[in-house]
C-alpha cells in the first residue's frame, strides 16, 4: 500500500475544511450578529471558520493543479510523483502508533506507571532485541524515576490505577 | 531610573544561589531536550510549565528561558556531530557543521558554533536592554484597536514572510484561532464549540496541543525515516577550543551581519529558523574566495548560529513589551506568564520591574553559563544519542503523555495529544507551518477581546482600525507585510519567465 503526496494533501485539506465547517455550524447556533453589548459570541469563530474553509479550498485546488502537472511531467518521461508513504514507512509508523495507542489505553485502565513500564519494556523487548528481564527492569526503572520526580520531589500526583491501590501507593 | 540602573538591579535579582542553580538546571534540561529528536524547545518548555507552579514567576521564567537557551545549544550539537538537527532552527548548521566534523575537526566546528551562538545571544540581549524601556513606553499608548492591529500585524507577517505557502500558513493560523475559541467565552460567558462534550468546557490547553504537535509529531517523523544515528567522534580537546576562539575575530563581518539579521527576524515575527536560513544564504552570497560552502566552511557555521541565537533572544522583547511572541517557544512562555497570573505587555514593565529586569539580566548570565556547560558536557549528551531508539523513543512518548496529563489532570488530554500528534505529523510532512497555530492559540483570546472592545467602541464600524495615525500605520504595515513579499516573489518569477516565452 502506497500513499501519494496528492492523497495526503487532499485528505488534510478536507480535514481542515471540515473543522472550518464545524466552527461555522457551531457559531451559527450561538448567533453571529450584533447585540447591545457588541458582537455576539459566534461572530469571531464564524468568520475565522469561513477563512479556514476558503484556505482549505485553495490548498485542495493547488493540490489538484500540482498533481496534474506531475502526471503530465511523468508522461513526458520525467520522474513520477514522490510517494508520501511507502510500504516500509507504513509498517514502521503503524507499529509505533499501535504500541502508542496500546499505551494510552493501558494508561487509562491501569494508570500511567504501569502503562509506561509495560510500554517501554515491550518496546525494548520486541523492537530493541533486549532480553525480557532486562527490558522489564528498564521499564520499571523508568516508572520509579517518574514517581520520584513527580510525586516525591514536585508533589504532583499522576494517574494511578487499581494495582497501585492494591499496593497501597497513593 | 535609566535602563542601565534597572539592568544592574536585575543582576541583583538574578545572581542568587537559587537562581544560578535554576539556570544551570534549565540549561542542562534544555541540552537534553535539544539533543533528543522529538523533544524540542517549544514542547520542552510546555512539559516544564506545570512543574513551575510552585516557583515564583521570576524564578520560573529564569528556569524556562534557560531551558530555551540550552535547547538552542543542544540542537547545534546534534547538527554537527550526527547531521541530525535537534531543532528546526539548527538545520542550516548541518550544511557546513557536519562536513567539518567529518574532516576530524569536530572540536573546531562545535566551538565555532557555540561561541558564535553565545555572541549572537549577547548581541540580542544588548538590543533588548537598550530597547526595553522605549518599547514599553511606546506600547503604553496602545488601546484596544492598536492591540488588535498588532495581533493582525503578527498574523500577517507569518503569512507574508513565512517560507510556506500562504494558504497553508492561513490554515494553520485559522485552526489555532478556532481551537482557542473552544470552551467558555470569557467576554460573554457563553459556552462555544464544545458540541456537547463536557471535557471541552474548560477549553483546549495550548500546552497539550504543543506537546502533541511538536513532541509526538516530530517523533513520528523520526520513526518513519527509521533513524540510525551515525555520529562522529565527540571528544573535546581544550587546546583546539582555545585555538578556535583565537580564530573567531576573523569572521567579524559575518558575525555582525548575521547578528543584525537575527535581531530583525527575532523582533518581527520571522523567528529563529527563518533567520538562520536567511543568514546562511546571505553569507554564501557575500563570500568571494575560499573553499565552497557546504564543505565545512567556518562562515557556514558562524552565520546560522549567530542569527539563530540572536533571533531566539530577541523574540523575548515583543513578547514582554507587546504581548506578541515571535517564535513558537516564546508563545509557549507567554502562555506560562498568563498562567502565573502576569499580563504580558507594557504594564508588566511598570508593575513588575523585578520580573522583567531579572529575566533580562539572567539572559546575560545563563547564555555564558550555557556556552561553558555545553562545551563541557558535549560528550555526555552525544552519548544520549547512542541509546537505541527502541528505548529512548517510547520514553519520550511516555514523558510527553505524562506532561500533558499534569497540565490539568485530565485523561481526555491524553487523547488530544494523540490526535494532535497525528496532525503535527501530517502538517510537518506537507509543509504546513506549526508556529502560527501555536501563536494563534495563545493570542486567540486576546485578539478576539481586542476586536470585541474595538467594535464596542466604534459601534460596529471597522473604520476604528484606521481612526488615528498609530493604529492606521500598524494596520498598513500589516497589510504591506501580508501582500508585498509574495507580490515581489511573483513579480520576480514573471520577469524571469518573460524572455523564455
Amino acid at each position: 500500500m502506497a500513499v501519494t503526496r496528492f492523497h495526503a494533501e487532499i485528505a488534510t485539506a478536507i480535514g481542515t475544511g471540515a473543522l472550518g465547517i464545524a466552527a461555522v455550524i457551531g457559531a451559527t447556533e450561538l448567533g453571529l450578529g450584533w447585540s447591545e453589548s457588541g458582537p455576539q459570541p459566534g461572530y469571531f469563530p464564524f468568520y475565522v471558520g469561513l477563512i479556514l474553509i476558503a484556505a482549505s479550498l485553495w490548498n485542495l485546488a493547488s493540490a489538484f493543479v500540482k498533481h496534474r502537472q506531475a502526471t503530465l511531467d511523468a508522461s513526458n518521461g520525467a520522474e513520477a510523483e514522490e510517494p508520501f508513504l511507502d510500504r516500509e514507512k507504513v509498517q514502521r509508523l503503524g507499529g509505533f502508533l499501535g504500541a502508542m495507542l496500546a499505551f494510552v489505553v493501558a494508561t487509562l485502565w491501569l494508570g500511567i506507571y504501569i502503562g509506561a513500564a509495560g510500554y517501554i519494556a515491550y518496546s525494548a523487548w520486541r523492537k530493541g532485541g533486549y532480553k525480557l528481564p532486562l527490558s522489564l527492569a528498564i521499564g520499571l526503572g523508568f516508572s520509579v524515576s517518574l514517581y520520584v520526580i513527580f510525586e516525591v520531589i514536585f508533589k504532583i500526583p499522576l494517574l494511578k490505577g487499581p494495582i497501585e491501590n492494591m499496593l497501597g501507593i497513593y | 531610573m535609566g535602563n542601565f540602573d534597572l539592568l544592574m538591579h536585575g543582576f541583583g535579582i538574578a545572581i542568587t544561589p537559587m537562581h544560578l542553580m535554576l539556570m544551570v538546571a534549565g540549561v542542562l534540561m534544555g541540552l537534553i531536550v535539544g539533543v533528543l529528536p522529538g523533544l524540542g524547545a517549544p514542547n520542552g518548555v510546555s512539559l516544564l510549565i506545570p512543574l513551575t507552579f510552585a516557583l515564583d514567576p521570576t524564578s520560573a521564567i529564569i528556569l524556562l528561558s534557560s531551558m530555551y537557551w540550552g535547547a538552542l545549544f543542544g540542537g547545534s550539537t546534534t547538527s554537527i556531530l550526527f547531521n541530525i538537527p535537534g531543532e528546526p532552527s539548527s538545520v542550516a548548521t548541518t550544511f557546513d557543521g557536519y562536513p567539518m566534523a567529518q574532516k576530524g575537526e569536530s572540536t573546531r566546528a562545535l566551538t565555532l558554533a557555540f561561541m558564535s551562538a553565545g555572541i549572537g545571544a549577547l548581541l540580542g540581549i544588548i538590543v533588548i536592554t537598550l530597547l526595553a524601556g522605549w518599547a514599553s513606553n511606546f506600547a503604553l499608548k496602545f488601546g484596544a484597536p492598536e492591540y488588535f492591529a498588532v495581533y493582525f500585524l503578527a498574523f500577517a507577517a507569518f503569512i507574508g514572510m513565512g517560507s510556506a505557502s500562504p494558504a497553508k500558513t492561513l490554515v494553520s493560523l485559522a485552526t489555532g484561532l478556532i481551537l482557542s475559541t473552544v470552551g467558555m467565552d470569557t467576554v460573554t460567558g457563553e459556552v462555544r464549540l464544545t458540541f456537547g462534550y463536557d471535557e471541552l468546557l474548560s477549553g483546549i490547553s495550548f500546552l497539550v496541543v504543543v506537546i502533541g504537535l511538536f513532541g509526538i509529531g516530530e517523533l513520528l517523523s523520526t520513526v518513519q525515516e527509521g533513524l540510525r544515528f551515525r555520529g562522529v567522534s565527540s571528544r573535546i580537546d581544550l587546546r583546539d577550543v582555545l585555538r578556535t576562539i583565537r580564530e573567531l575575530p576573523r569572521y567579524w563581518a559575518t558575525t555582525i551581519r548575521s547578528g543584525l539579521i537575527g535581531i530583525w527576524m527575532g523582533i518581527t515575527p520571522g523567528g529563529p529558523t527563518a533567520a538562520s536560513f536567511m543568514s546562511y544564504g546571505i553569507a554564501r552570497q557575500a563570500s568571494r574566495k575560499g573553499q565552497p560552502f557546504g564543505t565545512g566552511r567556518p562562515e557556514g557555521i558562524v552565520a546560522p548560529e549567530t542569527a539563530d541565537h540572536s533571533a531566539g533572544t530577541c523574540a523575548m522583547l515583543p513578547m514582554l513589551a507587546l504581548g506578541v511572541p515571535s517564535s513558537a517557544t516564546a508563545a509557549v512562555m507567554m502562555g506560562g506568564l498568563m498562567i502565573w497570573g502576569l499580563t504580558p505587555g507594557p504594564m508588566l514593565f511598570a508593575t513588575k520591574p523585578d520580573f522583567v529586569w531579572g529575566l533580562i539580566a539572567s539572559m546575560y548570565i545563563s547564555n555564558i553559563v550555557g556556552v561553558i556547560l555545553v562545551l563541557a558536557t558535549v560528550p555526555m549528551f552525544a552519548a544520549l544519542l547512542r541509546i537505541p531508539f527502541a528505548i529512548i523513543g517510547p520514553m519520550i512518548v511516555a514523558i510527553c503523555f505524562v506532561g500533558a496529563y499534569t497540565v490539568s489532570n485530565s485523561t481526555f488530554d491524553l487523547w488530544l495529544v494523540l490526535v494532535f500528534g497525528l496532525v503535527g505529523y501530517m502538517f510537518n510532512r506537507l509543509d504546513y507551518p506549526l508556529a502560527p497555530l501555536v501563536l494563534a492559540m495563545v493570542l486567540g483570546h486576546k485578539a478576539e477581546n481586542a476586536f470585541h472592545q474595538s467594535m464596542v467602541l466604534s459601534d460596529g464600524s471597522l473604520g476604528i482600525f484606521f481612526s488615528n495615525t498609530l493604529v492606521s500605520s500598524i494596520m498598513v504595515l500589516g497589510l504591506a507585510l501580508l501582500i508585498l513579499p509574495k507580490m515581489l516573489q511573483l513579480g520576480g518569477r514573471l520577469r524571469r519567465k518573460m524572455p523564455v516565452e
